[in-house]
C-alpha cells in the first residue's frame, strides 16, 4: 500500500503531460478576428489569436474542457471539447454584438438631437448656435426638413400642418403654454431655455403612441439629469439681465435662475414696424431641484413663473382709425415633477410625471376686456419591460384636467375638459436588419364624449452598413380648437392619418437623408356663418359647427449634413416640399391654406475659429409665398405672397478673464434688409391693404454669459 | 494508516492550493510586467490586447480575485484611449466599464482603486469626443474622484488623473501646465509614501506623473 501514497505526492497538478489546443476565430463572414481570447474555462491556459486568426496553447487538463472564445464587439461563445490529439483545429465563429452599425433604428418621422445617440442628426448645441434661430428652441426646429416657416405667428407648422397640431412635450408632459402669450402678427419665442435639456426629438409625423393630441407633430424635450456646472452665472445682453446658480450635492443638485428682462433699449436702436407704447417687459424665475431617489432612481420637480407686460397699437382694418390699441398682462405658471426608476438590470424601467400649468393673460382691445385664462393639470406613468434580443414592450397612461376661459366683448366662455388616454407599444427585432413597433392608443375627451382608437406602426429595414429604409403609419386625433367646444360640445375628434417613407445615410460625420410623406385629413371642423369669408386670424368663431372638413398634406423633404470635409466648417441643407388643400374653418371650398409654403430651403453654416476662440455662423431660409385672401378676387385664396428670404450671421467668442469664463454674442438677422412680407390684409371695403411682416427688419443684438465658476469647463460647443 | 492518509490527502491538497496560488501571483506578476514593459508613449496595440487577454483568462480562473478584473478594465481602458476609431475606442470602454462594475460585485462596494480606474475610464471616453461628451463625462470625472479621495485621500493616482487632466485642458479653458503643476506635485509626494498591499496591487502612475512634471517645469 504504502508506495501507491508516496506516488500520489509526486504526482502533482503540473505533471500531467500536455496536449496541444489550437483553431481559428473569425466573424460569420469568415474574417479572422485578431486579438480575440481563447481559454479553457477554469483554467490559466489560453492565448490571443494571431494577425491571422490562428490560436495555439497547451494544456495539461485531460477528457473534457470548456473552450471560451471571446471578442470585443461580439458574443462570447463557448464550446465543450474532448481534449485528445484532435483539437489542434478549433473553429469558432463568432456573433458581431448588436450596435449602432449593424442594428437597424426606427427612424422615420423623427429627428433627434442628442448627445448620447450617434444616430442623432443635431445636438442639443446646435440649437444655440445656428444663426437666426436666436437660441430658440422652436427657431432651430424651423430650419429643419418638414418645417414651414409662418413668420407671423409662434408654433411649429410641420407638413401641411398648422402651428395648433404640434404639441411641445417636456419629459412626457404636455405643455400648455410653450410660448409667451400670442399677440396679433407677432411670432413668440418659446418659454424655455435650450440648456434645459439633454435631448431634444422633433417629430415630423409617424410618432409613437406614447403621444397623443397632435395631429402633426411632437416636439419632445428631456431635461438634464445633473446641474452642468456648479457656480455662479451672469448673463448680460441688449433685452435682459439675468443669474443662475447650481449647486450640486452627492445625491441632489439644485439650479435656480432669475431674470428681468426689458426691450426699451433694443428697441431704441433696432427699428420697428410696430408702434410700441410699452415696449415688452417681462421678469421670471425658475428653480429646478434633481435628487437621486436609489441606484437607478431620479426625481426631477421643475418650477417656473413668469409675468410680462406689453402695450401696442396693432394694425386693424376693421376699425376706421386704422389701429387699435392693445394692453397684454400675462402671469404663467409651470410646475413639473417626474420620477424616473428602473429595476432589475434595466428590465423594468418606470417613467412617472405630475405637473401643472396655469396662465393668465389680461388683455384688453382699445379697452375692452379680452381675457383668457387655462389650468392643465396632468399625470403620466409609463412602464417599460426589455425583453431578450433587444425587444421591448411599453404601456401606460395618462389623465389631464383641463380648465379653459375666455371672455369675449364682455362675455365669459368657459370649458371644462377631462380627457384619458391608455397605450401599449412593442419594439420589435425580427433581425439586426429588420425592425418594426407596433403602439395602439385610446383617448377619451369629457367634451367630446367619445373614445378614439389610434393605431400606430413604424418598420426600419437596415440595406447596408450605413444606410436604411423606414415606413412609419398611424391614425392622429385631435381635440377642436377649444374656441370651437365653447359654443358646440357635440363636436368630434379631429382626425390626421399619416404614411411616410424614409431613407437616410449616416457615414463618417456625413448625413443623407430623404423622406416622402402623405397625410390625410378628416373630421376637420368647418363653419357655417352664412357671411363672406372673414380673413381676421384673431375673431371669435361664432358661426355653426360641424366635422365635416378634410384635406391632405404631401411632399417630400431632403436633409444634408457635412461635418467632415473642410475642418471646423459644419454646414446643412434642407430643402421641404409640400402641397396640400383643405376644406375646414370658413371655407366654401377646397384651398391651400395660408400657412402653407409649398417650398421651404435652409442653408445652415458653421465655422469655428480655434485661433479666436470664435464661432462664426451663418443662415440662409429661403420660404416660397404662401396664400392670402384678397376679398376682390374671385377664386378663394388664389393670391400668393412674395417669396421670404433672410440671411443671418451669428458670431460667439469664447474669452478667459481671470479664470471666469466669458462668451461674448452678436447677431445681426436679415442682414440684407429685406422688406419681407408675410400677409396681406385688407379693410372690410376691400379698397385697400395692408403688408404684415417681421417686427423689425434688419436687426442686430449683442450680449454676453460670464461663469464665475471655476470648474466649468468650456469647450467650442459650449455656447 | 488512518492519520498517515489523511496526511498525505491534506499534503496534495495543499500542494494544488499552493500552486494554485503561486500559479495567480506568477500570472498576474508576469502581466503587471508585460504593462510596465510596454512602450508609454506608443505601445503596440497587440501587445495590449494580449495582455488584457491575459488578465481576463487569469480573472476567469480566479473568479473570486477582483485584481485581475482590475488590470484587465485597465489594460481595455489604454486601448479605449489608442483605437482606431470612435466605435472600437468605445467598445474597449465599454468592456474596462463591465470589468469595473464585475470587480465592484466581488468587493461589495466599490474601493477607492476601483474608482480611480472609474474615473480614469471616464476620462477617456470625455477624450474620445470631447466636443460631445465633456458635458456628461467631466462630471463623472469629478464625482468618481472625489468619491475615491473619501475613501482614500493617500491614494496618489487620485492627484495625478486630477493633474493630467488638467495639463492636458488648454488654458482658456482654465486647464495648463502651470495650473496641473500643484496637483502632480502632490500626486509625486503621494507617491513618495505610497506602499502598495502587495506586490501585485496597483501601483501605477507615478512614471507618467513625473514625466509630466518634467515638461511643467
Amino acid at each position: 500500500m504504502k508506495p501507491f501514497y508516496c506516488l500520489l505526492i509526486f504526482v502533482s497538478p503540473l505533471a500531467f503531460s500536455q496536449k496541444m489546443i489550437g483553431g481559428k476565430i473569425t466573424d460569420k463572414k469568415g474574417n479572422p478576428l485578431v486579438g480575440a481570447n481563447v481559454f479553457l474555462k477554469g483554467t490559466y491556459d489560453g492565448s490571443t489569436t494571431d494577425a491571422a486568426g490562428m490560436f495555439s496553447f497547451k494544456t495539461s487538463e485531460k477528457d473534457t474542457a470548456t473552450i471560451s472564445a471571446s471578442y470585443v464587439g461580439f458574443e462570447l461563445s463557448e464550446k465543450k471539447i474532448r481534449i485528445n490529439e484532435n483539437t489542434a483545429n478549433l473553429i469558432f465563429k463568432l456573433d458581431e454584438l448588436a450596435n449602432e452599425l449593424n442594428t437597424v433604428v426606427i427612424t422615420a418621422g423623427a429627428f433627434e438631437a442628442s448627445d448620447e445617440k450617434r444616430m442623432a442628426m443635431l445636438k442639443p448645441l446646435d440649437i444655440v448656435t445656428t444663426a437666426g434661430a436666436a437660441a430658440d428652441i422652436t427657431g432651430a426646429m424651423q430650419f429643419l426638413p418638414g418645417a414651414q416657416r409662418v413668420g407671423e405667428q409662434e408654433g411649429l407648422f410641420v407638413r401641411g400642418g398648422s402651428g395648433q397640431e404640434t404639441k411641445v412635450v417636456i419629459d412626457g408632459m404636455i405643455v400648455q403654454n410653450p410660448f409667451f402669450s400670442s399677440l396679433p402678427d407677432v411670432q413668440q419665442r418659446g418659454r424655455f431655455n435650450p440648456f434645459m435639456f439633454k435631448g431634444t426629438s422633433f417629430s415630423t409625423g409617424g410618432y409613437s403612441a406614447q403621444y397623443g393630441q397632435a395631429l402633426s407633430s411632437v416636439l419632445l424635450l428631456n431635461t438634464t439629469d445633473k446641474a452642468n456646472n456648479n457656480g455662479l452665472g451672469i448673463s448680460l445682453n441688449m433685452a435682459n439681465a439675468g443669474v443662475n446658480y447650481d449647486y450640486a450635492f452627492k445625491n441632489q443638485s439644485v439650479s435656480a435662475v432669475a431674470y428681468y428682462g426689458n426691450l426699451k433699449p433694443l428697441f431704441a436702436v433696432v427699428k420697428q414696424n410696430v408702434e410700441w407704447l410699452h415696449e415688452p417687459e417681462f421678469k421670471g424665475s425658475s428653480l429646478t431641484y434633481r435628487l437621486k431617489t436609489s441606484k437607478n432612481g431620479v426625481l426631477k420637480v421643475y418650477g417656473m413663473y413668469s409675468d410680462s407686460h406689453l402695450s401696442m397699437n396693432t394694425k386693424d382694418p376693421s376699425v376706421e382709425a386704422g389701429t387699435m390699441r392693445l394692453n397684454l398682462k400675462n402671469r404663467n405658471a409651470f410646475m413639473t415633477s417626474t420620477l424616473t426608476d428602473s429595476w432589475k438590470d434595466g428590465k423594468w424601467s418606470l417613467n412617472s410625471g405630475f405637473s401643472y400649468s396655469r396662465n393668465t393673460d389680461d388683455m384688453t382691445f382699445d379697452a375692452v376686456n379680452f381675457g383668457r385664462f387655462d389650468e392643465r393639470t396632468q399625470a403620466r406613468v409609463v412602464l417599460t419591460r426589455l425583453l431578450t434580443g433587444n425587444n421591448t414592450i411599453l404601456f401606460g397612461g395618462e389623465a389631464h384636467a383641463i380648465n379653459l376661459q375666455n371672455r369675449v366683448d364682455g362675455t365669459t366662455y368657459k370649458l371644462k375638459d377631462r380627457y384619458a388616454a391608455a397605450f401599449a407599444e412593442s419594439e420589435i427585432y425580427i433581425t439586426r436588419q429588420l425592425a418594426g413597433r407596433i403602439g395602439m392608443r385610446s383617448e377619451y375627451s369629457s367634451v367630446i364624449n367619445r373614445l378614439n382608437w389610434a393605431p400606430r406602426l413604424s418598420f426600419a429595414l437596415k440595406s447596408g452598413r450605413f444606410s436604411q429604409f423606414s415606413l412609419a403609419a398611424g391614425q392622429f386625433y385631435q381635440n377642436p380648437d377649444y374656441r370651437y367646444l365653447y359654443l358646440n360640445k357635440n363636436l368630434n375628434y379631429e382626425r390626421a392619418d399619416h404614411l411616410i417613407l424614409n431613407f437616410q445615410i449616416i457615414k463618417n460625420q456625413r448625413t443623407f437623408r430623404i423622406e416622402t410623406f402623405y397625410k390625410n385629413y378628416a373630421q376637420l371642423v368647418r363653419e357655417f356663418t352664412g357671411q363672406p369669408y372673414d380673413a381676421d386670424p384673431y375673431r371669435f368663431p361664432w358661426g355653426t359647427t360641424n366635422n365635416g372638413g378634410k384635406g391632405y398634406a404631401r411632399g417630400f423633404d431632403f436633409f444634408w449634413r457635412d461635418q467632415k470635409t473642410v475642418k471646423n466648417l459644419d454646414y446643412w441643407v434642407t430643402y421641404s416640399f409640400v402641397d396640400s388643400k383643405r376644406l375646414f374653418q370658413q371655407f366654401d371650398t377646397e384651398a391651400t391654406p395660408t400657412f402653407i409654403s409649398n417650398h421651404n430651403v435652409s442653408l445652415i453654416t458653421k465655422k469655428w475659429f480655434e485661433k479666436i476662440k470664435t464661432n462664426l455662423s451663418m443662415t440662409y431660409a429661403f420660404t416660397s409665398g404662401r396664400p392670402y385672401f384678397n376679398p376682390n378676387n374671385d377664386e378663394f385664396l388664389k393670391d400668393k405672397t412674395p417669396a421670404v428670404h433672410n440671411v443671418s450671421i451669428q458670431a460667439s467668442k469664447l474669452h478667459a478673464i481671470k479664470g471666469n469664463l466669458v462668451i461674448f454674442y452678436a447677431s445681426v438677422d436679415n442682414i440684407l434688409n429685406t422688406k419681407n412680407v408675410f400677409t396681406y390684409r385688407y379693410t372690410p371695403d376691400g379698397k385697400s391693404r395692408y403688408a404684415v411682416g417681421p417686427q423689425s427688419y434688419r436687426s442686430f443684438f449683442v450680449g454676453m454669459q460670464i461663469m464665475l465658476s471655476k470648474k466649468a469647463k468650456v469647450s467650442k460647443d459650449d455656447f | 494508516m488512518k492519520k498517515l492518509l489523511t496526511t498525505l490527502v491534506l499534503i496534495f491538497a495543499v500542494t494544488v492550493v499552493f500552486a494554485q496560488n503561486e500559479k495567480y501571483s506568477q500570472a498576474m506578476t508576469s502581466g503587471i510586467g508585460a504593462l510596465k514593459g510596454l512602450d508609454k508613449e506608443k505601445p503596440d496595440v497587440k501587445v495590449l490586447q494580449d495582455i488584457a487577454n491575459r488578465f481576463e483568462r487569469i480573472a476567469a480562473a480566479e473568479p473570486k480575485e477582483w485584481l485581475p478584473k482590475y488590470y484587465a478594465a485597465y489594460s481595455y481602458v489604454l486601448l479605449g484611449y489608442y483605437g482606431a476609431n470612435l466605435t472600437e475606442k468605445d467598445q474597449y470602454l465599454d468592456k474596462a466599464g463591465a470589468l469595473i462594475k464585475d470587480a465592484e460585485a466581488l468587493l461589495g462596494k466599490p474601493n477607492d482603486e476601483l474608482l480611480v480606474m472609474q474615473a480614469y475610464q471616464s476620462q477617456i471616453h470625455l477624450a474620445a469626443d470631447a466636443m460631445n461628451r465633456w458635458q456628461s463625462d467631466g462630471p463623472k470625472f469629478t464625482e468618481y474622484l472625489e468619491a475615491a479621495k473619501s475613501a482614500n485621500p493617500e491614494n496618489p493616482r487620485i492627484y495625478y488623473l486630477e493633474g493630467s487632466n488638467l495639463f492636458f485642458t488648454p488654458e482658456e479653458y482654465g486647464g495648463g501646465k502651470k495650473v496641473a503643476q500643484p496637483l502632480l506635485e502632490k500626486a509625486k509626494q503621494k507617491f513618495s509614501t505610497f506602499k502598495p498591499e502587495s506586490t501585485i496591487h496597483p501601483d501605477w502612475g507615478q512614471i507618467e506623473t513625473e514625466s509630466m512634471l518634467s515638461q511643467s517645469n
